[in-house]
């Protein structure tokens, strides 16, 4: 042990190191689920033994014991995340430090960086996401944060209970300069100003490959994919479909398709009829590139935005923050009307040797079907008439999942039914590919607009037939048409959804939860959706026409200086004298009550003489009279003032 | 803040403090103030100096004073042959042993009463100021400690013009006090005329306390806080006296600590459950008036006057 470590702690700190390792806590609260498990074991333990340390009086590990460990945690870090960029390991790394940092905590001063770091954790959460809940989370963390830090210098006699009122206060006082800052403050959109967001933890959504089990993986998943508010009426249930990517290439087991040249003569290839449909919709982040359109889109409000061949809709960057875009698309619509050799070559291929009983099946079923429109039919009949089960736990599936499905298990989620009837198609000599993305949604009532969730992910299939182009055909509707019909919430609360391995939530339950995604949906659209568009629209609700950032800077300067102007001199005006003071301030109020003045150095024995002998309330007077001076030249204190208070408050003249 | 009038060791003591101003106010009728005043300053450590005419009960004041609360006393009555040996004492040779022996002089009491202390030469009257001041004597090159608690009563008649000899100023203010006792009311006045002498009375006084009751006394009001609004009071009340045009020499730091130290004795006699300024007030003029001096030009001419017009004059914070 080297001389400096040997001292021992005085126990000095021991009355705000909880506070400090409190507000620590809360503040690493956030980050807990996407910390790896080690750094969180190794936190907690540097503040039990350091709290240990302070109780006993022995001294902080050594300079030596303390860098090894440092050094020790950085490679950890490095080991974990490869790297020690980007939100993640950046926030593991300062968590980790802080917690080290304890280990050295000797003075006040080192609590202070304590608390700092407690302040950036805090707000680094909003590197990761925003939620309805992070604003009150964060006013929180700073709340104890701040509490910790009055407990420093707080004088022996003042209650935990008043630091953290005084917290409070502090941070009401800095509520309406906040509030000023996220009106005012410039929003710029362009790229590089945008915050740089955690892209090394997974999200839940789609993947741009298909293999048996993959989607119903999401189909418990009550994870918001996005929201879609219509301009109009929302279309039927069996009407949204949500495409997001189409896969082409099958290798016996699993789906995939590579994109696409991106090019805006794609959207030439569609015929468009009847009515378009409007809408919006909020995107949750993604990490991928695709962009969710009802089929198919005719226009969409997204600068950078392309549809590929395929029909689906392409973003040059992944959507890795929360996106709002308008689309217009048409349920009547017909794709490719020709379809060039080489494509349809495309999408007849099949691996050689796999799924042999499929492609017999699908050979025989189609030369006794004569036609392709009749193949088709005959194939979902067999799906409908035959015991085939729609679940959302299918057994696992073998080398040839497709034969395994058809021949033996007959269990399946979408994705199989998707799979197995593309496989069919294509062995009969009909083009074939799956699209995946989103069916159904539920509407909520509350906020009037559609949520659809990752359990609403499906799969489907389009064929393409002469004359009528891509055709979408679901073989789930075959199975479970109420799963088409009803929408995956509805099914559920209609009993079907028991026989595919769902349970219905509670009546109330579901009302609780469409509530508070109402709230979040209102939230995203005015807090955290509020960017450069919605300034420029709130500024010119203010009387601000287009103003540039200079202006904004200078508006934002002025109502800082104000608000803070403002809010000094509230403070100045609620100003409360110590109790010998107020105990005058109670008395003059009193003399006012009675009517007569005081004269100028008549002592309050002599007045109360005076006031008694002209009223002859002899009792009420001298009471009064008598608890002011106990409380304001006696030692009646706290609870005598408040017994003047109401003793005089309780005086009628 | 504890309230130290109602509790601790000196309880006792303090009923009988009750006891004897209920006494003194049953020999010296209607004069409840002053006998207040008296206590207060006797338990403020200080001197009284009483100014009246003659027959108003200056006397019997200070003799009762000293039976009630079981003080030794004696009495000096000032003449102008009065010489400080008189009042100190004396050593005299014994022939018996052939030694001098110190015979201790009337000062050597507890309660001293000195009447007409104005009718004594200034050597005199010095000579008892300066026993007032140290609380001892010097004789023969030796200093002698006179008794505790040791209370001055000294009584001048402010009409008798003619072969006296004022005290000045500068040795005014060594009394914490000086009051006048004025003539009864009515009542009072037709109860001295019907009934029993006062001098049978006194004969028949009882002490309720002791010497060591007054020194625990004593040190407990020195005990006794002042709060913040009090203090800022008294501090108006000496500025006023040093800023007012009426007045040409304002109170000293000593006239202000006298003012704090008799308030406190006052609010102790009192029962009152701090320093109020009702205390500052009635002890005002008795502590403030012999110690302004009026200006040429002043619209009141009389101290006491002076001295309640400050209080009229300054609010009270």
């Amino acid at each position: 042990m080297s001389k400096r470590g040997a001292r021992g702690t005085d126990g000095s700190l021991l009355d705000s190191l909880p506070w400090t390792l409190t507000a620590l806590g809360v503040a690493v609260l956030v980050h807990l689920p996407h910390l790896p498990i080690w750094i969180s074991a190794a936190s907690i333990a540097c503040a039990v033994f350091r709290l240990a340390i302070e109780k006993r009086r022995r001294p902080l590990p050594s300079v030596w014991f303390r860098g090894a460990l440092a050094l020790g945690c950085f490679l950890g870090v490095l080991t974990t995340y490869d790297t020690i960029s980007g939100v993640g390991p950046g926030t593991a790394l300062l968590v980790v430090m802080a917690a080290l940092k304890l280990l050295e905590t000797r003075k006040r001063r080192d609590q202070f960086v304590l608390l700092f770091i407690a302040v950036f954790l805090t707000m680094s959460a909003l590197l990761r996401e925003q939620y309805l809940w992070s604003l009150p989370y964060m006013l929180l963390s700073l709340v104890v944060t701040l509490s910790a830090w009055l407990r420093m210098s707080a004088a022996p006699t003042q209650t935990p209970r008043q630091s953290v009122f005084a917290a409070t206060r502090l941070m009401g006082y800095a509520l309406p300069l906040a509030v000023a800052m996220w009106i005012f403050f410039p929003r710029i959109s362009s790229p590089f100003w945008s915050v740089p967001i955690d892209t090394s933890s997974g999200v839940t959504g789609l993947s741009d490959t298909m293999s048996p089990g993959d989607v119903s993986s999401l189909s418990q998943s009550d994870a918001v994919a996005f929201r879609v508010r219509f301009d109009g009426a929302a279309p039927a249930p069996r009407e949204r479909y949500w495409r997001a990517i189409v896969l082409h290439r099958f290798n016996g087991r699993s789906w995939s398709g590579s994109e696409p040249a991106l090019d805006t003569r794609y959207r030439d290839r569609i015929r468009y009829r009847g009515e378009p449909v409007d809408y919006e919709v909020t995107l949750e982040a993604t990490r991928n590139q695709w962009i969710m359109a009802l089929d198919v889109a005719e226009s969409w409000s997204l600068d950078n935005v392309n549809m590929g061949r395929t029909q689906s809709l392409w973003r040059q960057q992944p959507v890795d923050q929360r996106i709002v875009y308008r689309v217009r698309s048409f349920p009547d619509y017909t794709i490719d009307e020709t379809l060039a050799g080489f494509s349809r070559t495309w999408y007849l291929n099949l691996p050689e040797g796999r799924n042999p009983r499929t492609l017999r099946l699908a050979e025989s079923m189609r030369r006794d079907a004569g036609s392709d429109r009749a193949f088709i039919t005959a194939v979902l009949g067999k799906f409908n008439r035959e015991e085939y089960f729609y679940t959302l736990e299918p057994p696992a599936l073998g080398r040839n999942p497709v034969d395994g499905f058809l021949f033996s298990t007959r269990q399946g989620f979408c994705e199989h039914y998707a799979s197995a009837f593309a496989v069919l198609m294509r062995a009969a000599g009909i083009p074939a590919r799956i699209v995946l993305g989103y069916q159904g949604g539920e509407l909520n009532p509350l906020g009037n607009y559609l949520l659809v969730r990752q359990a609403d992910a499906h799969a489907w299939t389009e064929v393409w037939l002469e004359g009528e182009g891509w055709t979408r055909i679901d073989p789930t509707a075959a199975v479970a048409p109420e799963r088409i019909e009803a929408g995956r919430s509805g099914a559920m609360f209609a009993g079907a959804g028991a026989a595919w391995g769902l349970t219905a939530p509670s009546r109330w339950r579901y009302q609780l939860g469409m509530t508070w995604d109402a709230l979040n949906a209102r939230w995203n659209e005015l807090v955290l959706g509020y960017g450069p568009e919605g300034q420029q629209r709130l500024m010119q609700h203010l009387g601000l026409n287009n103003p540039g950032w200079r202006t904004l800077l200078l508006t934002l300067l002025a109502v800082v200086v104000g608000l803070t102007l403002a809010v000094h001199g509230l403070l100045m005006l609620r100003f409360r004298p110590p109790a010998a003071d107020q105990a005058k301030q109670i008395f003059e109020r009193f003399t006012r009550k009675t009517g007569f003045e005081p004269a100028r150095g008549e002592s309050p024995l002599a007045y109360a003489a005076r006031l008694t002998e002209a009223r002859g309330r002899h009792n009420q007077v001298g009471d009064i009279v008598s608890l002011y001076l106990d409380v304001r030249y006696g030692g009646a204190g706290e609870d005598g003032l408040a017994d003047l208070r109401s003793r005089v408050n309780a005086f009628r003249a | 803040m504890q309230n130290p009038l109602s509790t601790g060791t000196t309880g006792s003591a303090r009923d009988a403090l009750d006891i004897a101003r209920n006494a003194l106010n049953e020999i010296i009728l209607g004069k409840e103030a002053q006998v207040s005043l008296a206590l207060s300053c006797l338990l403020a450590r200080g001197h009284l100096l009483i100014e009246d005419l003659p027959g108003l009960g200056k006397t019997t004041l200070a003799q009762a004073l000293a039976q009630v609360l079981g003080l030794s006393f004696n009495r000096i009555q000032f003449t102008s042959d009065l010489l400080p040996a008189d009042i100190l004492g004396v050593s005299v040779f014994r022939q018996q042993t052939g030694t001098f022996e110190f015979q201790q002089g009337p000062v050597f009491a507890e309660l001293v009463l000195a009447d007409e202390v104005n009718r004594a030469t200034p050597k005199a009257q010095s000579a008892l100021l300066e026993a007032m001041e140290e609380q001892q004597v010097s004789v023969d090159g030796t200093t002698r400690q006179l008794p505790s608690p040791f209370f001055v009563v000294a009584t001048q008649n402010p009409a008798d013009q003619i072969g006296t000899f004022p005290l000045p100023e500068s040795q005014l203010d060594r009394f914490l006090m000086r009051i006048e006792i004025g003539y009864p009311d009515e009542a009072s006045e037709r109860e001295l005329i019907t009934g029993e002498d006062r001098r049978t009375l006194l004969a028949g006084l009882e002490a309720t306390a002791g010497p060591a009751d007054i020194v625990a006394l004593q040190r407990d009001v020195r005990k006794l806080r002042m709060n913040e609004p009090l203090v800022d009071y008294i501090q108006a009340l000496v500025r006023h006296t040093r800023e007012s045009p009426d007045i040409a020499v304002g109170l000293s730091p000593r006239g202000a600590q006298a003012l704090a130290a008799a308030a406190r004795a006052h609010a102790y006699v009192e029962r009152h459950s701090g320093v109020f300024p009702d205390d500052v007030q009635a002890v005002f003029e008795a502590v403030v008036a012999h110690r302004l001096k009026p200006a040429a030009n002043a619209s009141h001419h009389a101290p006491q006057e002076l001295a309640r017009h400050v209080l009229s004059a300054v609010a009270i914070p």
